[in-house]
């Protein structure tokens, strides 16, 4: 019996093919210039090429083509792709397991089977080298010089972190990247700086250096010592012993792999380090046997192959030592501290039990971890807040992607000025924004009570949230009282003897000198004229004033119309008498008009483009992260260009272009989803009409720094449609964003499909179909216990999925 | 530092017999000479009013005037009197006018963005993708690839730290991939002609290095060997880049006698710590030429000064260190107004032009000239001015014969910023990937202000 002319035992495989395939592809008819029944009589290479082809079509359900009124069932489906996967094991030669292993194709796996409780595979994530995350590398370096607590750098000026993570939204870390050419460029380079500073120490008490030597005048930055077993080497006169050189070894294999050398590294490194020395002398030689342990590929990848017996399943646990490496990086970018390192030691990382007491305990712990949750919007005028696990927040700030809005450049005009760009040294306003959207997110996850739906449904944001609320409202009190005191005194005219009088009050109150002058203060200082203007404009207009004035060094809140809130007075232009925005102390605070992460303007901005908006992207977005959905990608031939139009509004124009049968079929996914969020413009303020800008449009002229043109404008159409959610009563025509997003709040699926997410980012990895119960159950923590974010992940990282590896025919 | 020097006279000894051809390209066949670019940048914009020819009159004049198209033949012109240094090489001269960059960072400090026409800052991550010398490096590849040499800023915001050392520099390979460019004439040689250096110390740092990368591959080349699948390619890709490496440095063997006969023929006063810049400057072109002739790269790229560069050894104000910044602002320097000062530097710079133009010229190549086959491109990183906007983006460029543009001894104005038919920096260099076999769509970033244009594709009258 033969499939496509290959020989095959006694399967159904060919009834089937007869069925469904034949007709198209055989000696009397070959669609797509595909013969299938003649495969046998290509050469190899090419019948492989159109295996992995029908594999594919298959397991995409793009073959045989919808239009046909005869489909293969579910069963036969599998029947025919397991016999091609076969046949391709055969030569190990499937390209479609290495694809879905990528981010974009992790919703091919069924949801409805990952959920439906069928699956009894048990659990387990293929034995893998796992390329180390840009934060896990810096880490690592403060591993090698042996740097804990304050001592530890967020970065260093010799070393550039190799690995880049892709920057789409959604988990972004996994464990498919390789090493090559790029990493090694950059390694050379690194390894030779880290094992100078290794060194140095040693060398200025060896007398070849002096303490205050430095190659580099800007590169003064230096380990406090070197380790001993260096220093030995460095300062002996003699060659050293061979003792010394194995200490040596094992002293650096400890710094960068935390583990001695085997038995035959020790040999061919010691090899290496006799060799150099005896070429280069002590220190020279010694720095060779150095660089050349930083250079092993071991210190770039995270392993996880498990150790032990393999159960009934073909499974093995991860080592103790591998555990709590898995479970470190899970929760930070560290390596294991101390008690994971003592645990691991003791064999006490072995069971569900063990993996549960560490993570809780590292959960739990509100201080070792902490760190900045938006390292990256740090710059001038802002650094970012501080968040217990930063690791753990960072699995929102992907999954949402609105980080990305400082790589979308905006018109500054076009806002009228209060927009400004990430430029040097700041990441402008996108990094004041994307923090604000952090603050929201670490508010929720302190909660931890139904943090998805809170997420998505919040109505309450921080803006300007500088200080502590304790703090703002001790400021405020502080300034209302002198108001009140100064307000019917000369202060604008008279300030010295107004200064003199109230001594007491501007300096407890307002932390001013007395006298005050009139003028003569440097442009950023607090003056009593400067502070009372300042407070006639907010609170004599029966507002709260910002707690920085305008005149601040460095400030750059003016941005507050981003979410559709007034401007603070004296921020944009001259003084219009008009009120600003009355300032909150209490944060966060309801904003009018905004429904959750998505209606933030981080997230709209992140997902917009230079000058409009972007439906298309949002709706994917929707329909990929929150519905578990999947949209092709644009095929090759399409240039998708949004044509220009004076008179119509974006939707009209995209309706216009999508609705060609050939487009719609994809954008059916896309567009009823993301048209809803037309409610807010493209720089992420909610709007009821939408400007055309265009030069014939034009009402009126703005300065673009403190006026944007004005441009007549056309009435928008919010409305949408939801499908996808497998919950009639939610599917269905939908109002507007808020509507949808209510909808989404309630969807079970999109629940899920945020564990899903979940599960990728602690896994570093795609979800397979045996993961099944892993994500049941990490679903039921979530719901068993008030919608905690914290109990979905104490069910990951003790499930099989995380605790278990297993050979595959990817992995050795 | 002695048998360096002892090395270099050497290799003077053989200049008198120095037969000038390339050695590795004497035996290419005919037109197969590859194509070479050479890219000098400099910081504090570049006055567009400084570079419009002396002798320009009636309607033309008028039009430069409104900056308005148009172009005439430089035959007829004089040069600008600072441009005097290249008066011989008119014919192979462009003065390109009208292009604009406000995708690009502008003002003070640009980092990569004049190369890769994005808006590039200190992070990393602002390097959307290769700059443009990486994507003809490509087009034409070599044993080194690329080649960078700076004259890095010691002080202001874009300060890199060593001036002497090996830093991030103004290329980026790929995105979020910054260079890194050689600080110093002294440590370039040390670093890219190690491979013939005759003194002790070089030779076992040049034998050390060998040993560690045979061990680097040998041990990531075994454990690839035990594995299969997906994990055998996360350490095969490591090892063969180890071995690919080696590979770089064998043909840098072979080539070593080319090499040595090329090496820069430099004064002591070149290796000192204290360079001034206009002598660094010099050292680098001496550098990029070495490494062009002899083959080892077919794209240099030059930071001549960037705005934190603190100017040493300009003529005629020697003893000054001279702060771009504050010429910028307008501050003289000694009896020098800042204009002055600005013309003093573009002076220098044309000579650096010519020293390099001149010297490939001087080597034949293909029943031609080395220089047949090159363009070197002139131009601001930051557009026209100190505090720029980046509505203008001067270029000067010098192209041989075999160039695949034609804009050859022309004074060219483009449209003006916002007018019908404007171009911009990646228009440019769009034209020049497209000419010379990239033919991507659209090379650069674009200008949200210009969102009512068509800005894509290449400068269809430059593709002749």
């Amino acid at each position: 019996m033969t499939v496509f002319g290959l020989p095959v035992g006694a399967s159904g495989a060919e009834a089937l093919l007869e069925n469904y395939c034949y007709s198209c592809h055989d000696e009397w008819e070959q669609k797509g210039n595909l013969q299938l029944d003649v495969l046998d009589t290509l050469p190899l290479e090419s019948r492989l090429g159109v295996l992995n082809k029908v594999q594919e079509q298959l397991y995409f359900g793009q073959m045989p083509p919808k239009k046909k009124k005869k489909q293969p069932t579910v069963a036969e489906r599998s029947e025919m792709l397991a016999w091609v996967a076969a046949e391709l094991k055969k030569h190990d030669a499937s390209t479609l397991e290495d694809k879905l292993r990528y981010p974009n194709f992790g919703n091919h796996v069924s949801h409805e089977k990952l959920f439906s409780g069928e699956i009894d595979e048990k659990p387990f994530t293929p034995a893998r080298r796992w390329l180390v995350s840009p934060q896990i590398f810096i880490e690592r370096i403060n591993a090698v010089f042996g740097l804990e607590g304050g001592a530890r750098q967020s970065s260093f000026y010799g070393v550039t972190v190799p690995v880049i993570l892709p920057d789409h939204s959604g988990v972004r870390y996994y464990d498919t990247t390789t090493l090559d050419g790029g990493h090694l460029l950059m390694m050379l380079t690194n390894a030779d700086w880290i094992s100078k500073k290794q060194l140095r120490e040693a060398r200025v008490k060896n007398g070849e250096i002096k303490f205050n030597e430095f190659p580099n005048p800007k590169d003064k930055w230096t380990p406090r010592s070197t380790p001993e077993a260096f220093e030995v080497i460095v300062t002996k006169e003699s060659s050293p012993a061979e003792a010394e050189m194995i200490a040596a070894i094992h002293t650096q294999y400890q710094c960068v792999l935390q583990r001695a050398a085997s038995k035959s590294e020790l040999e061919r490194h010691l090899r290496l380090l006799k060799e150099s020395i005896s070429l280069a002398g002590n220190t020279e030689g010694l720095r060779q046997m150095l660089v050349s342990v930083l250079l092993k590929s071991e210190f770039m990848y995270r392993y996880e192959f498990g150790a032990g017996e393999e159960d009934e399943y073909g499974r093995r646990k991860l080592s103790p030592r591998e555990a709590s490496y898995a479970i470190a990086y899970a929760l930070s970018d560290r390596n294991p501290d101390a008690e994971l390192v003592k645990a691991a030691g003791e064999g006490r990382l072995n069971s569900r039990e063990d993996y549960r007491r560490e993570v809780i305990r590292i959960l739990k712990d509100q201080s070792s971890f902490a760190g900045p949750g938006a390292p990256e919007v740090s710059g001038k005028g802002l650094s970012s807040h501080r968040v217990t696990h930063p690791k753990v927040n960072r699995f929102f700030r992907e999954f949402f992607g609105y980080p990305n809005m400082t790589k979308v450049f905006k018109d500054t005009k076009r806002s009228g000025g209060f927009y400004s760009n990430a430029g040097r040294g700041t990441a402008g306003t996108s990094g004041h924004v994307i923090d604000e959207a952090d603050k929201i997110v670490d508010h929720i996850l302190r909660q931890d009570q139904n943090v998805f739906e809170q997420l998505l449904t919040t109505d309450e944001y921080f803006v300007y949230h500088t200080r502590p609320n304790e703090q703002t409202a001790a400021i405020i009190d502080r300034w209302r009282e002198a108001y009140e005191v100064l307000k019917d005194e000369p202060w604008r005219d008279d300030p010295e003897s107004v200064s003199l009088k109230h001594e007491e009050l501007l300096k407890n109150n307002l932390g001013l000198k007395v006298p005050q002058q009139k003028k003569g203060k440097g442009r950023h200082d607090n003056t009593l004229v400067r502070l009372m203007g300042y407070f006639e404009t907010t609170f004599g207009r029966g507002t709260t004033p910002y707690t920085n004035p305008p005149w601040a060094h460095g400030f750059r809140h003016q941005y507050s119309e981003i979410y559709n809130l007034a401007p603070i007075p004296g921020t944009r232009g001259k003084d219009t008498g008009q009120k600003g925005w009355d300032f909150q102390v209490q944060q966060p605070f309801k904003i009018p008009n905004r429904k959750g992460i998505l209606t933030h303007p981080a997230w709209l901005l992140a997902h917009s483009q230079n000058t409009e908006t972007d439906p298309v992207r949002r709706g994917k977005w929707i329909r990929e992260k929150l519905l578990a959905g999947y949209v092709p990608d644009v095929p090759i031939t399409v240039d998708a260009q949004i044509p220009e139009d004076p008179h119509r509004t974006l939707r009209e124009r995209l309706d216009e272009v999508t609705s060609p049968q050939e487009c719609w079929k994809c954008h059916v996914h896309m567009n009823p989803l993301g048209l809803t969020f037309e409610m807010f413009d493209d720089f992420g303020r909610f709007r009821t009409e939408e400007a055309l800008e265009h030069p014939e449009n034009l009402i009126k002229s703005g300065d673009g720094k403190s006026s944007a043109s004005v441009y007549k404008t056309k009435p928008l159409k919010v409305n949408g449609f939801l499908e996808g959610t497998g919950n009639p009563a939610l599917d269905g025509e939908v109002r507007d964003a808020y509507d949808l997003i209510d909808r989404l709040a309630k969807s079970r699926r999109v629940r899920q499909s945020i564990i899903r997410h979940a599960f990728r980012y602690f896994m570093g990895r795609n979800e397979l179909i045996s993961d099944s119960q892993t994500l049941i159950d990490a679903e039921a923590a979530y719901v068993k216990n008030g919608g905690s974010f914290k109990m979905v992940i104490v069910s990951l990282l003790t499930s099989d999925s995380f605790i278990y590896r297993k050979e595959t025919q990817s992995s050795q | 530092m002695k048998s360096r020097r002892n090395f270099l006279k050497q290799s003077m000894l053989g200049a008198g017999s120095m037969a000038l051809t390339p050695g590795l390209f004497a035996a290419n066949p005919k037109g197969k000479a590859p194509k070479r670019f050479i890219f000098i940048h400099k910081g504090n914009g570049l006055l567009p009013d400084t570079l419009v020819p002396s002798t320009l009159k009636g309607a033309e004049l008028e039009k430069e005037k409104r900056k308005e198209a148009f172009e005439v033949s430089l035959k007829n012109h004089e040069l600008p009197e600072w441009m005097g240094a290249l008066s011989e090489h008119k014919e192979n001269m462009t003065i390109l006018q009208g292009l604009s960059g406000k995708m690009c960072t502008t003002g003070h400090h640009t980092w990569q963005s004049s190369l890769g026409v994005y808006k590039a800052n200190e992070r990393l991550s602002s390097i959307k993708w290769a700059t443009v010398d990486f994507e003809l490096a490509k087009l034409f590849p070599s044993s080194l690839e690329h080649i960078e040499l700076a004259c890095f800023p010691s002080g202001g915001g874009n300060s890199r730290g060593n001036i002497n050392g090996i830093e991030k520099g103004f290329s980026a390979r790929g995105p979020q991939q910054p260079n890194y460019a050689f600080g110093s004439p002294k440590v370039a040689i040390e670093e890219l002609f190690k491979s013939v250096l005759s003194d002790k110390e070089s030779k076992i740092q040049y034998q050390l290095e060998r040993r560690l990368l045979e061990f680097a591959a040998t041990s990531e080349g075994a454990m690839a060997e035990e594995l299969r699948g997906i994990e055998k390619a996360k350490v095969k890709n490591y090892s063969d880049s180890i071995e690919n490496i080696r590979e770089r440095n064998r043909k840098m063997d072979a080539m070593s006698d080319v090499i040595r006969k090329h090496a820069p023929r430099l004064d002591d006063k070149y290796f000192a710590d204290d360079l001034n810049t206009v002598d660094r400057q010099i050292g680098h072109a001496e550098i990029a030429l070495s490494t062009l002739i002899s083959g080892m790269t077919n794209v240099v790229t030059l930071t001549a000064d960037e705005l934190g560069t603190i100017y040493t050894g300009v003529t005629d104000i020697e003893k000054e260190n001279v702060n771009l910044h504050d010429v910028g602002h307008g501050k003289p320097v000694g009896q020098f107004e800042a204009l002055q000062v600005r013309e003093k530097v573009r002076r220098h710079h044309m000579s650096l032009i010519d020293r390099l133009v001149s010297r490939l010229k001087s080597v034949p190549e293909d029943g031609g000239t080395m220089f047949d086959n090159t363009m070197l491109l002139y131009f601001p990183d930051n557009g026209e001015t100190h505090h720029s906007k980046g509505t203008e983006w001067p270029f000067i460029v010098m192209s041989g014969k075999n160039a695949k543009l034609d804009i050859a001894g022309k004074y060219i104005r483009l449209p003006h910023y916002g007018k019908e038919g404007h171009k911009t920096l990646g228009n440019w260099y769009t034209s020049i990937l497209n000419a010379y076999g990239n033919p991507v769509e659209h090379y650069g970033a674009i200008d949200t202000g210009l969102a009512h244009m068509d800005q894509k594709g290449a400068i269809k009258q430059f593709l002749g």
